[in-house]
Formats: structure tokens, sequence, C-alpha cells
């Protein structure tokens, strides 16, 4: 599971509505997987990122420091495109959880493949 | 009743989609040419989703977007993901996804599998949600009306027969596939050596046995199967004439819609198994020439076999004895739309729903018509005496055998001209519709999120 990927990921046990958002990221097992360097690509993701999310996946990680917020100019700055394309595209979470914040239910992230299925119970009106 | 319908989903659409997920793995299929522009379409940069993604066909369609793939089955996921996609398992029922994340998303042959109405406008506003206005949304559904032939009823239970992948595989003198499934061919009394070549083969050759012997029976040639469609190819017809040499018997299924205004709400007991399609009557309507019908057509032919039990309208006979000889002729196949199937699947296997060819009436063949229950009953009691108990496909006793064996069983709700429009204008304002058509027996759309509405 990539960080642009757990950017998007909310919790949606019953209830929970957008305090669902972000899912608090725990990894056991993470891969570098390379991935072509594309800035304009890079670029016109980064407005999409809600960053905050991002910073604490990050650090999580124990990522390279990520900026509070994207710099002035970023769609020309080559390193920090860099930085940012390594970080949403080439990290890749291979084991590990995905926490609800307000619920704290767990959801699985094995080889890889984030696993958010609820229980019917979970999910019942 | 939306537990009734999620049982029934698990049971027609995710347990299927779980079993036969090893068998997609090694199969090839190209992406259907519009889904493939409008992903092209797409602005570099845009973030997309493919709901529904089976085995991850869609999503490397275009580098220059990120492509997020998901799938309710697991296997399915994991197939995408071992080719290097971005993929998670999650419900189209509940997207795990912030509000107004994707730039576009795709939902190819997925909402039908979906078997209340209430649940696939659940699915569509889904999606709505999770898109940015201005966001586009493409749909993609079987039509009701094919080109050469219709169902006669909206709700199916359609069979596909592990059996015959199996066959394909091992039999299959392909390069490079291997399979992967674990089900070799002990386990299938029912295929009797074909009287012709002797070759202990998917029922496909034996039925066939009767027609065009020739091309179509070389036991290695998988080709015959139906399972072999997986050349991706674009076909002009249609999924049907793609599968059109193998099953033709499609289960229609009364519609849980319909059932409700029917049934008593105290019938919340959890539902057994069987109970689901016992409730609902399951029709079988074969046609005459599939040998899964051959022997079904043991009891239908004792006694007056209707030409009315068709399921579909085929205009010309001539049509299939040219699909025979095709045997898989490239422009035939559209394999592609099978691999298309729903959040539980892609890939590109065989829906042995096929297309009759037995021209003539379609007539509607209720539930509880007195023809209908005279084949249901005289199923049942073929199955008990028959020699090859196996065929005969009773509803009552044997639904739990059915998914087991060699029938797996897909739930669809086709759609019928129109009404795919209709569900987003009545129900899913968010969304402005810009396009509809017709796209190899699909009904399709894309569909606009509007501007300030969330």
């Amino acid at each position: 599971m990539k960080l642009l990927t757990h950017n998007l990921l909310s919790s949606h046990v019953r209830g929970v509505g957008p305090r669902g958002f972000p899912l608090r990221l725990q990894a056991t097992e993470v891969r570098i997987n390379p991935v072509e360097f594309n800035p304009e690509f890079v670029a016109r993701m980064i407005p999409k990122v809600e960053w905050a999310a991002l910073l604490e996946a990050a650090d999580t990680l124990h990522l390279v420091e990520v900026p509070k917020e994207p710099i002035q100019g970023y769609e020309h700055d080559e390193k920090f495109l860099r930085k940012m394309h390594h970080v949403l595209l080439e990290v890749d979470v291979l084991e590990g959880t995905l926490q609800c914040p307000e619920s704290g239910r767990l959801f699985p992230i094995s080889r890889g493949i984030p696993n958010m299925l609820l229980s019917d119970e979970e999910t019942e009106s | 009743m939306d537990h009734e319908a999620a049982q029934l989903e698990k049971q027609h659409v995710h347990d299927v989609y779980e079993s036969t997920a090893p068998y997609f793995s090694d199969l090839q299929s190209k992406a259907w040419p519009r889904v493939r522009q409008f992903l092209q379409e797409q602005k570099p940069g845009s973030l997309i989703a493919d709901i529904g993604c089976g085995t991850g066909k869609y999503l490397k369609v275009n580098s220059q977007v990120h492509t997020l793939g998901c799938d309710y089955c697991e296997p399915l996921v994991e197939i995408a993901r071992e080719r290097g996609c971005e993929v998670m398992v999650c419900d189209n029922l509940n997207l795990p996804f912030r509000d107004q994340g994707f730039d576009a998303i795709i939902s190819i042959g997925v909402i039908h599998h979906f078997s209340t109405k209430e649940r696939r406008i659940r699915a569509i506003k889904e999606m709505a949600r999770v898109l940015v206005p201005g966001g586009q949304l493409m749909i993609y559904v079987w039509a009701m009306e094919q080109k050469n032939r219709h169902f006669e009823k909206q709700d199916v239970l359609v069979p596909w027969n592990r059996a015959l992948c199996s066959q394909f595989f091992s039999e299959s003198g392909q390069s490079g596939r291997k399979r992967r499934c674990g089900h070799p061919e002990r386990s299938h009394p029912y295929h009797p050596p074909c009287s012709e070549c002797s070759c202990a083969v998917c029922f496909k050759e034996h039925c066939d046995s009767k027609r065009s012997h020739s091309v179509d029976y070389e036991p290695v040639t998988a080709r015959t199967c139906f399972a072999n469609i997986p050349k991706e190819s674009e076909a002009e017809n249609g999924f049907y004439n793609t599968l059109g040499k193998s099953f033709r018997s499609w289960f229609f299924f009364r519609s849980l819609d319909e059932s409700t205004l029917r049934k008593q709400i105290e019938r919340a007991r959890p539902l057994k198994t069987t109970d689901v399609c016992a409730d609902h009557t399951i029709t079988i309507q074969p046609s005459r020439h599939s040998s899964l019908d051959l022997d079904l057509q043991e009891p239908f032919s004792k006694k007056e076999q209707n030409s009315d039990e068709e399921v579909f309208v085929e205009t010309s006979s001539q049509k299939h004895l040219e699909w025979l000889r095709a045997r898989g002729t490239v422009k035939h196949l559209n394999g592609d739309h099978l691999g298309e199937i729903g959040k539980n699947g892609g890939g590109t296997f065989l829906d042995s729903t096929t297309t009759s060819d037995n021209g003539a009436d379609t007539s509607n063949l209720e539930g509880e018509s007195p023809s209908a229950s005279r084949i249901l009953r005289r199923i049942s009691a073929v199955n008990s005496t028959d020699s090859n108990p196996d065929d005969t496909i009773s509803v009552e006793e044997q639904q739990a055998d059915i998914l087991d064996s060699r029938a797996f069983m897909r739930y669809y709700h086709v759609f019928r001209e129109g009404e795919l429009c209709g569900l987003l204008k009545e129900h899913v304002s968010e969304l402005h519709i810009l396009s509809s058509g017709n796209d190899h027996g699909n009904w399709c759309i894309i569909a606009e999120k509007k501007e300030n509405c969330d």
C-alpha cells in the first residue's frame, strides 16, 4: 500500500463519518519500490493530497522529512518533487494495520493489500 | 431484505468469484476500447478508482494517472497486485474513502451484481460521493437486450462450469499457460467421453458431437471449450456470442425486489444456503443444444418440450454454425466482458451463459407457471433416478452442490434499456449524465459529479 493510497482512505465504520480520516498507520513491513519519476505527475498530485495525513503517515514510518506544506513554486522544484515522489509512490507498506481514529477498529494490510471490509454488524443500519 | 440481498450476493457473487479466482490468473485480457479511451482521456496526474477491478486489467491503461483498484474479492485483487497494481479489498456499498478524493471512477460490470435496486443505487451514490465535483464516472452493466438474443427476465443466475476450466487448463496445448487450479478431472463423472473422439472432455464437445464434429473436436483443443474464450479481442457481437458454445442454460431468479412484495416480514429467519434459491423459484431455461441440457433434455423430451422455454431469441441458426466454425476466431471473442465482472471479479472467465440457438419463441416462463413447476419437479425426479445424476440440476436439492460442483452460479440483474439512466436521474441527483449507449451488450453511461452538491 502506497502512502498516496493511504491518503485517500477513511474508515467507514458506522457512525464515524469524517472523523474516520485519516487512518492511523502502523507498519511491520515496508518496502521501497522504485517507480519512474514523472515530475508533472507528481506536481499534479500535490494539490490532491491531504497534507496533515501524509505528514502523520510519513512520520510513523520514519521517512525522510516531509515539509509541513507544499513549498512555494513546488511545481518546479525538482528536489521537492522527487522527495514527494518517493514518499507518495515508492514507499510500500506490505504488512501493517490501519486504525480508525474514532472507533479504534483495525483494518489489516497484508501482502501490500489493505482490507477494508467491514463485518455485517458494523455496516448494519 | 437487505440481509437476504447480502446473502444472495454472498452465495452467487462473492463466493463464486473467490472460488473461481485461480482460473483468472493466467488469462490475459484486454481493456475494452471505450473504457480504455475514457481512462486515457483523463488528465495526467488524475486520481482514478476502478471499483470492481477484478484482476486489474484497467489499472495500467494510462501511465499518466494514478489508478487504485478495488474489489470485494481478495483472490482477484491478489492477482492484480502480483501484476504490480495498487489495489485493495473493499465493498462498493461502503467505500472506505474520504469524500471527493477521485478525479474519475470506473465501474465496469459491477452494478449488475447487486440484487436489489436499493443496493444498486447505493453503490452508485457511494461512487458519486468519492468523486470530485466535475469528476466523471463510467458505468457498464449487462444489457437485457442483446443483439441477437435477449433474456426473458432481468434477474438471472448464470452457471459457470469449473470443470470446464480445469479441463481447459489440463488439456490445453497453449503454451505458457500454466494453470494454477488444483481441480483435476477425476471428480467429474458426468463427463462421458465424447462419443466421437473419445476425449473426456468438456461437455461442449459432447454436445456438439451432434453437430459439426469436425473442427471442434480435437481433444487437446481447449479452443472449443468455452473456457478458451479469453483470447482478448474486440467482439463484434457481444458477450453471448462469445460464450455461444457451451452453456445455454440460464437460471432465472425472481427479483428480490419483487419478492419482498410477497413475503412476510417475519420470514427473516437466517437463510440456509439452499434457501435463497428455493424461495425464489429458480426457473431453468434450457436450450436444446448444450450438453448440459442434453442431460436435462431427457426429462424434457419425454414431456412436451416447448420451444417456449428458450431463453434467447436466436435470429439465425446460421449464426450458430458460423460461430462453431469460428471456434475461437478472434472477432467473436469477447473475453473482456467476462473479464470485468463485478466487484468480484474480473477475469476473462467464462460465463456459461450462452445463447440458445434454438430459435423461436421466447415466452415468459414464470416461476409459478405449471410448466415451470413441472420442470422443477421433473428435474428432481430425474435427479434421483438418472444415471448421470450430476447432470441435472435440481433446483431444490442441489443448491448446495451446485456451488461446489461443476456449476458456480453467478447472480446478475441485467439492465433494460434506459434503466441505468433512470436510476441516476431519479435517485442520484448529484450526477449529471453526459452520455449513454450500448457497447458489446452492455448499457454504459458516463456521468459527471455536479458542482456544489456536497
